[in-house]
């Protein structure tokens, strides 16, 4: 049997230039790690009090990133956000209450300039032309890092704690995460074996957080056994011949899409009557911070169901 | 002679169950075909699965399109007295496909019967259109104009309509509008398609005559008491429920319609009455055939059957063009 393992991979952070969530090639992201890590070095040299300062005093927040939109709407008093990206005025994005105030803005330095915010928080790809402007013009910028596994998750709510000081949610959150990464993960040979079945047929691989988190909770990700790095694609003839004990739906959308066909054949219906399914949320793919907390306590209790099953 | 065509046609029946059994033995799992047979339909094996679920509907809407696309072709080029006649080029597929892509993506109606019909009625309006546009007994280039410029228009459409759906994925999906596909299909989707087409090939069967008589002039139509509009409504309303509910389901999946009727015209004698079944024949012979070889392509994606049929279409085109150069009819 083949899997197909796709050349690309994915952009968990949706551009706020564009809308959908386009691809960026694998190599890239190696080449973006070495300048993630060359800035976060600069940065440390070149501007210690910076990086280091905590921004609690800050009082006119704004965001560059879609994920930052929703962390700050979470975990910050609306008063002190003056601006989040467009995308969080959409509804497939949106998760948090959304103040009227708010100015969605779509990336652009001239749109934040007169908003005279003293903290603008940008992620590690998208908008670096408006964030280097902004810096070039004296303002305030913080890249906050991506998160594409629970190392990097746990480096990124870090991060964030120390730009935004103590907040009480970020702290909780923090600290679940540690709580459930504490727990050793449960690897037996027995474990109940799951495959994800994304739209248009995507799975996910070893390296993704995806994959961390159903192994995590004590499951054997069979893409990932199959070989697939990052991302691949499983067809509904491999589904059913792999013989996942979980099968695991991406996203609630609701909206048709051709996209969507393989998971509402009739195939898998024998799968969504027995319970055997479990869906992902679809913050997950842009935003773990909302969400990895959570959807790795309720897979580890689907697991308990599914090994306490007869 | 005779017997030469007869042979062939019997050769293109009997290529069909071969075709069969290739798309049923072709997938990116390898199974047991004899012991998923003898399984039988509600076995819950892996196998028995694969088959009875997923490769038979498969290649069952592969020869249901196909063969509605073959005969759609043949009836638009007897109609039309046109070679260059043809659902996809002339804007009936994208009139479906509008139809199709309004009801699926603005949440009309995500199953049901109000899908085909709807795509029957974009594919009525496109069809007559190019026919009310291009006039009575039309020249090659102008039919061809008028079914472009309605194929653009409403391709335009189809991509706006698309741009400002709700779902993310709606613009890339464009492709297979464009192209069509027969992936992740299940037998709900062979089962809303066939009675459509059904319907379809019936007005196609009870206007064979009238092609026939159409084949020697619109008078002479007339004289043999085939006046009025009944006829060629019936013709309009044929293609348009072969072709609507195909596209309804599959995508526009383009040069079946074209090339199957050029390839078995000479097969039938010239005669456009029995050119439509040996059409629908060749079109469900030639579809399963493009299926096959997506299915057997190595790659990241499946390779679209719309591309597939075209690679097969185009050289036809060139060959059309030589042939016409060298001083043939078109």
């Amino acid at each position: 049997m083949i899997w197909m393992q796709l050349k690309e991979g994915r952009a968990r952070y949706p551009n706020v230039t564009g809308k959908s969530l386009s691809g960026i090639m694998n190599s890239y992201r190696e080449i973006l790690i070495g300048l993630r890590r060359l800035l976060s070095i600069s940065l440390g040299v070149l501007f210690p009090a910076m990086v280091s300062t905590p921004a609690s005093a800050q009082e006119r927040i704004a965001s560059l990133n879609l994920c930052m939109d929703q962390l700050l709407l979470q975990w910050v008093a609306p008063e002190k956000i003056v601006s989040v990206t467009w995308l969080s005025g959409e509804k497939h994005y949106r998760r948090a209450p959304l103040p009227e105030h708010l100015y969605l803005n779509r990336a652009q330095a001239e749109e934040l300039l007169p908003l005279k915010p003293d903290l603008v928080l940008t992620g590690q790809y998208g908008a670096q032309r408006a964030s280097q402007r902004l810096e070039q013009l004296g303002l305030r910028v913080i890249r906050i890092p991506d998160a594409y596994n629970l190392a990097q998750l746990q480096q990124q709510l870090s991060s964030l704690q120390q730009a935004l000081g103590e907040l009480p949610g970020l702290r909780q959150q923090r600290g679940k995460l540690q709580a459930l990464l504490e727990q050793a993960p449960e690897t037996s040979s027995d474990n109940p074996r799951a495959l994800i079945l994304s739209a248009n047929n995507i799975t996910y691989g070893d390296g993704m957080l995806e994959h961390e988190l159903l192994t995590r909770a004590g499951f054997t990700n069979l893409a990932a056994q199959q070989g697939v790095q990052q991302l691949g694609r499983v067809s509904l003839e491999q589904v059913i011949d792999s013989q996942p004990q979980l099968l695991v739906f991406y996203g609630g959308e609701q909206d048709f899409a051709i996209a969507h066909l393989a998971e509402r054949h009739p195939v898998l219906r024998e799968y969504i009557e027995a319970g055997r399914v479990y869906r992902l949320p679809q913050e997950l793919g842009f935003c773990p911070a909302l969400a990895a907390v959570e959807v790795l306590q309720q897979l580890m209790e689907k697991r308990k169901e599914i090994v306490g099953q007869p | 002679m005779l017997a030469n065509r007869n042979l062939i046609l019997l050769l293109i029946v009997c290529t069909l169950p071969i075709a069969l059994i290739a798309a049923l033995s072709s997938g990116p799992v390898s199974i047991n075909l004899v012991a998923a047979i003898a399984d039988g339909w509600h076995s819950d094996s892996s196998d028995a699965v694969i088959l009875w679920q997923l490769r038979l509907p498969r290649a069952v809407l592969a020869i249901v399109v196909g063969a509605a696309l073959g005969l759609g072709g043949a009836a638009m080029q007897g109609m039309l007295r046109n070679p260059l006649a043809e659902p996809a080029l002339l804007g009936v597929s994208s009139g479906a496909a509008l139809a199709a892509i309004l009801v699926l993506y603005y949440g009309a109606a995500v199953s049901g019967y109000l899908l085909p019909l709807l795509a029957i009625v974009g594919a009525l309006l496109a069809v007559g259109s190019v026919w009310l546009l291009a006039g009575h007994g039309a020249s090659a280039s102008r039919l061809v104009l008028a079914g472009v410029a309605i194929n653009a228009f409403l391709s335009a459409l189809m991509a706006l309509a698309l741009n400002y759906a709700p779902s993310m994925f709606a613009m890339q999906e464009i492709v297979f509008w464009l192209l069509g596909s027969l992936a992740n299909r299940g037998w709900d989707q062979v089962l809303l398609a066939l009675p459509f087409i059904v319907i379809g090939a019936i007005f196609l069967f009870l206007s064979r005559n009238y092609l026939r008589a159409l084949s020697l002039g619109e008078a002479s139509a007339a004289s043999l008491g085939f006046s009025g509009r009944r006829y060629p409504l019936l013709v309009l309303f044929g293609i348009a429920f072969a072709v609507g509910a195909s596209v309804a389901v599959a995508g526009t999946i383009g040069f079946i319609g074209l090339v199957v009727p050029h390839l078995m015209r000479p097969l039938v004698g010239q005669d456009p009455g029995r050119l439509l079944w040996v059409s629908a024949l060749a079109g469900a012979l030639l579809l399963l055939l493009a299926d096959v070889l997506v299915l057997n392509t190595v790659g990241a994606q499946e390779l679209r059957i719309g591309a597939v049929t075209a690679f097969i279409g185009a050289p036809f085109f060139f060959w059309l063009i030589v042939r016409s150069r060298q001083g043939g009819n078109l």
